[in-house]
């Protein structure tokens, strides 16, 4: 990366007029073409080298690309073309998946979040992506097309590793579906950057946590991490902890303390491994204690 | 009505917050860049070839097919312009000829029909290089045991007033003897001995570096640069291409920010050498901002060792200050910075003995240049934390101990020079009253620490000697004024404050003066470089004296027309009046056509132009062993900053709850631009003490980019600010002005460093106070789980 591109390489723009073409061309040009929608993460990885291919294809406004509805039996769907901006500024949303929106808020910049969009986040597979997290503990579901037909990913199963997920050649993410919220569910988004705003996560946390008569706490806690492993992950042996445990000060700090444990951080520019673990329990902890404070209410 | 003696006294441009002249423009969107000058079909673009190597022979270069690529034009290497060029020290080439000492320096350059096909020729030149053991610590490099990076520097040319060591890697060392330090730390009753780094930082202004040349058929060459020196840059290329320098034209449009970064000469000479080879073509060349940080001037790095003693009343008794510049591949520039941090070396206190050591030392990392506060942000990093620490060790309170050290008028300062009046003592008391900082306060939360921190600053302007300053005044038939200038207009509101200069000189509104702008070698009148806070004093001086000299012009001719003397007369918002005759004319009945002669007997007078200059003609050298002589600057301006601040237990990360930033600026031209310079620094000074870093490993930057290079943002500075500034006005400046564009970004890092360290009783080496580097300095002292 010494003398970048002043601009980006060449490549074709690929605009299909169904989502079937998008599809087709996809597969046949296998590692040479890959969708996009608003561009903020691949524009970025082509002009720095580090992603190279020869065709972007627009998947933008293709067939349930620019859904973004609610319903209270099947829960909300947003888009592959659907923005941050659009999905953090939607009414439903704001009223059943306020951490959504917490989330979306928090990532980059207002400007890029007109651009950048929740499927983009999830597809570019990075463990720092902010918006998986809280789509994870909500039990979010992938909708896929591909040559073959369409199927469903749930979200927790869709990553691979750092920029690999189980999508095969030829199909496309259209839209996520985040399940109803549980009932009385509170959830928060806890990021950590260098800066304010605008920052990658060194860490990020979200949990959500709701009455659930089944569990001897009486409660249901889901907690995600962000940049401490090679892909977005679930902190489950410290939702077990608040299942079994009664929530207090102290089953919260062992639930942190778990969480700390199941992580395997790397060093890198942002922050040291070290760091991020001590980072992973801290806010898990006061993630936690936020959460339960208005569970509590 | 003022007469015309009391007006200087008493000032109403002058002192005034006028908005800025360049303010519409420029929020419009409609103000002209670089970038924005339309040049039309023939235009070809630049790319430059760069190491990859921080250290390596070359071999071979083989420029063959890249000339041969479609839509090449030209393409240069090192071996068409051997000339070594320098500010201070002549010791780069344009393009790198025999090796390369960084990572990205140039080794070739291409132009073409577009920016894709120069890029892409640019991978056809083929370079063999011979990979070198490479110098990456400039105490190391100082060392015997490293390579030698500039094996011919004791035949580089310099100026008489830096100190290259041939056979080693120090290109300068500049030493201050005062007194006997060995002897004072006898008597001193406390004493601290420290060690801080400062990591490199880049300017990082909103627009690149961006430069179009274009030669002519007679070799006469114009350059277009966002540019901090257009005078300066003549003066570099004319020397590096053995043209003349009326040969070649400088025109500087509007700078979007430059911080020193586009002062002297680096990508500029890029597209100049292209166009010698291509007459009547412009050539285009703009980095981008992977470029602005690999390949441009860095703010050196700085190893300082810091002893400092005091006797057991608090009374500062000696210094030994060594320090160690990272200079990088070429020190042209840094040389001087290593001076400046030498000469100043004792921060702004009184201390009877102090031996200094301030060595640039080459390394094989990016080059060292100008950046705004030229090595006194990281001396004072060192220097005022150590006195932190000893202020804390003698018992004294902060303040008194600040106070009752303080540089004060009389005072021989660290180089023998004698200090002036300065206002240092309110400025101190400014900040401790904005921050309350006596008073000890509870965090806002139990999550959280609380501390305040205060450091006091000086600095000089840092040049040679004698930079000039020229400027010229002249009206038109509207009866309004318009000044030539030189200086450039870099963001810091320098054409407002001239124009309110010459208004107030000329005695015409500050609306009706017209700044002639864009700067352009070849129609303004020369200055220096805009650099060193030197504007306000030093062009402000030349404009006064243009614009009173205009006044001089117009008013003997009134007085001559109305047969009364110029004494009577006087200049009031574009009215020539008269207060023995109380006669008077508007300024555009006369300033072009002159005024007719009773009886049609002809005519006086005519155009008026006023012309001025100014340069220091007192400023002496130093001793080379003791770094002693008469005056080595032409004045300080003093200050103080101070933060209250809140630490979170649970991340290390930093609130700052309020903030107070006081200076000396001797008269404040226009009060609300003195407010925004200091908030500006204020800001630049925080984000580089939270936040910024040149993360060099072997040579190679790992965060090449704005994504891991973090900056501060309106959000991370959303504080009160208390910017109540002090008025001790300087003898040579207009209407007692001294700068004050670089210093509030100088005392900052030292005042958080205190400020973190009265929160957590942590002191780390060295910014950036990251949170996690607060964390876990906090962890490790258990002082948090």
């Amino acid at each position: 990366m010494i003398n970048p591109h002043p601009g980006l390489p060449e490549l074709e723009y690929v605009k299909p007029a169904s989502l079937s073409e998008a599809c087709k061309f996809l597969a046949e040009h296998d590692g040479a073409a890959k969708p996009f929608s608003g561009g903020t993460d691949c524009f970025v990885r082509l002009r720095d080298g580090v992603m190279k291919l020869d065709y972007l294809v627009d998947i933008k406004g293709l067939d349930g690309t620019n859904e973004l509805t609610f319903d209270a039996k099947k829960g909300l769907t947003i888009g592959a073309a659907v923005t941050m901006n659009q999905v953090a500024r939607n009414k439903d949303v704001i009223k059943h998946y306020p951490n959504l929106v917490q989330a979306a808020n928090s990532v980059a910049s207002y400007q890029l979040r007109n651009r950048a969009t929740v499927i983009g986040n999830i597809c570019n597979a990075s463990p720092a992506g902010d918006t998986i997290g809280t789509c994870l503990v909500l039990d979010g579901v992938l909708n896929v097309t591909g040559t073959e037909g369409k199927r469903t990913i749930p979200l927790s199963s869709f990553f691979l590793a750092p920029g690999r997920t189980v999508l095969k050649a030829g199909e496309v993410v259209t839209s996520i579906t985040l399940p109803p919220p549980p009932a009385g569910m509170v959830g928060v988004y806890k990021k950590l950057g260098r800066n304010i705003i605008s920052d990658l996560s060194i860490v990020g946390v979200a949990v959500m946590g709701y009455p659930y008569s089944k569990s001897p706490s009486g409660y249901a806690f889901r907690i995600a991490l962000a940049s401490v492993a090679p892909v977005p992950m679930e902190a489950l042996k410290a939702e077990a902890i608040l299942s079994e445990k009664k929530i207090t000060a102290e089953s919260i700090a062992e639930a942190a303390e778990a969480a700390m444990n199941a992580v395997t951080p790397i060093d890198d520019v942002r922050g040291s491994a070290r760091y991020r673990k001590q980072m992973v329990r801290n806010l898990t902890r006061e993630a936690l204690t936020e959460v339960w404070a208005t569970l509590n209410k | 009505m003022a007469n015309a003696k009391s007006k200087e006294k008493n000032p109403t441009v002058v002192g005034a917050s006028v908005p800025r002249n360049d303010v519409l423009e420029k929020v419009t969107g409609s103000a002209t860049y670089l970038d924005d000058i339309q040049f039309g079909n023939n235009l070809l673009y630049a790319r430059a070839v760069r190491s990859p190597h921080p250290h390596a022979l070359i071999k071979r270069i083989d420029t063959s097919k890249a000339e041969k690529f479609p839509g090449v034009k030209a393409v240069v290497t090192g071996k068409d312009f051997p000339e070594r060029i320098g500010l201070y020290l002549k010791d780069k080439t344009i393009f790198a000829t025999d090796r390369v000492r960084f990572l990205g320096e140039p080794v070739a350059a291409v132009a073409a029909v577009s920016e894709e096909i120069a890029q892409k020729a640019c991978t056809l030149v083929e370079v063999e290089y011979e990979p070198l053991e490479g110098v990456f610590d400039a105490e190391y490099g100082a060392s015997d045991k490293a390579p030698l990076l500039h094996p011919d520097l004791g035949k580089y040319e310099c100026v008489n007033f830096i100190f290259p060591k041939a056979g080693t890697n120090i290109s300068n060392h500049f030493k201050i003897r005062k007194g006997n330090v060995e002897a004072a730390w006898k008597e001193c009753a406390f004493i601290v001995d420290k060690t801080y780094k400062i990591p490199h930082i880049q300017h990082v202004p909103i627009e690149p570096h961006g430069a179009v040349a274009m030669m002519d058929q007679k070799g006469k060459v114009t350059l277009w640069a966002s540019s901090q020196s257009p005078f300066a840059q003549r003066n570099l290329v004319a020397k590096a291409l053995h043209i003349s320098h009326s040969d070649l034209r400088v025109i500087a449009p509007l700078v979007g920010g430059g911080f020193g970064s586009k002062a002297g000469l680096t990508m500029e000479a890029i597209p100049v050498a292209l166009a010698t080879k291509l007459p009547g073509v412009p050539i285009k060349f703009i980095l981008t901002r992977e470029e602005e940080f690999y390949t441009n001037f860095v703010r050196q790095g700085l190893t300082i060792h810091v002893k400092v003693g005091c006797d057991k009343d608090g009374n500062l008794l000696a210094l030994k200050n060594t320090m160690y510049w990272d200079g990088g591949a070429s020190t042209e520039y840094g040389t001087n910075i290593t001076r400046a941090g030498g000469y100043s070396s004792s921060g702004p206190y009184d201390i009877p003995n102090v031996e200094t050591d301030s060595i640039c030392v080459y390394t094989n990392h990016p080059i060292g240049g100008a950046y705004r506060g030229f090595g006194m942000s990281e001396l004072h990093t060192g220097i005022d934390q150590a006195i932190d620490e000893l202020a804390e060790k003698s018992g004294i309170e902060r303040v008194k101990f600040l106070k009752q050290n303080a540089i004060a008028e009389g005072d021989i300062v660290v180089t023998g020079m004698t200090m002036h009046a300065n206002g240092i003592q309110q400025c101190i008391d400014n900040v401790a009253k904005a921050i309350e900082f006596t008073k000890k306060e509870k965090p806002s939360t139990p999550d959280r620490l609380r501390g305040k921190g205060i450091a006091i600053m000086w600095k000089a302007p840092a040049m040679p000697p004698n930079p000039g300053s020229s400027a010229w005044v002249e009206l038109s038939e509207d009866g309004k004024a318009t000044v030539g200038l030189g200086g450039q207009e870099i963001g810091q509101g320098t054409f407002t404050v001239m124009a309110q200069i010459a208004a107030e000189a000329l005695g015409v509104k500050y609306e009706d003066v017209r700044i002639a702008g864009p700067v352009d070698t070849q129609y303004s009148p020369y200055e220096w470089q805009t650099v060193a806070s030197r504007l306000t004093w030093s062009m402000g001086n030349a404009v006064r004296l243009a614009a009173l000299d205009a006044r001089k012009q117009i008013l003997d001719v009134v007085a001559e027309a109305w047969h009364e003397t110029p004494e009577d007369l006087d200049i009031v918002n574009g009215m020539v009046v008269s207060y023995k005759s109380e006669q008077e004319t508007p300024l555009a009945n006369l300033v072009i056509y002159g005024l007719p002669k009773p009886n049609d007997e002809g005519w006086m007078g005519g155009p008026i132009v006023g012309r001025g200059s100014f340069m220091p003609k007192y400023v002496t050298n130093l001793d080379p062993e003791t770094g002693q002589g008469p005056r080595a600057v032409v004045h300080y301006t003093v200050g103080c900053e101070g933060l209250d601040i809140e630490i979170e237990k649970s991340t290390g990360k930093i609130h700052v709850i309020r903030a107070g930033a006081s200076f000396d600026v001797g008269k404040a031209i226009n009060p609300a631009l003195v407010k925004a310079q200091v908030e500006g620094g204020f800001v630049q000074g925080l984000s580089s003490a939270l936040f910024e870093e040149i993360r060099l490993r072997n040579g190679v930057m790992t965060n090449p980019s704005f994504v891991d290079y973090r900056i501060a943002t309106s959000a991370d500075t959303a504080f009160p600010l208390d910017t109540t500034y002090v008025e001790v006005p300087q003898d040579d400046g207009p209407w007692g002005a001294r700068g004050v564009g670089e210093h509030p970004m100088v005392p900052t890092i030292a005042a958080l460093g205190n400020a973190i360290y009265d929160a957590t009783g942590i002191r780390l080496d060295g910014p950036p106070f990251s949170a996690e580097k607060i964390f876990l300095a906090m962890l490790d002292a258990g002082k948090v789980e």
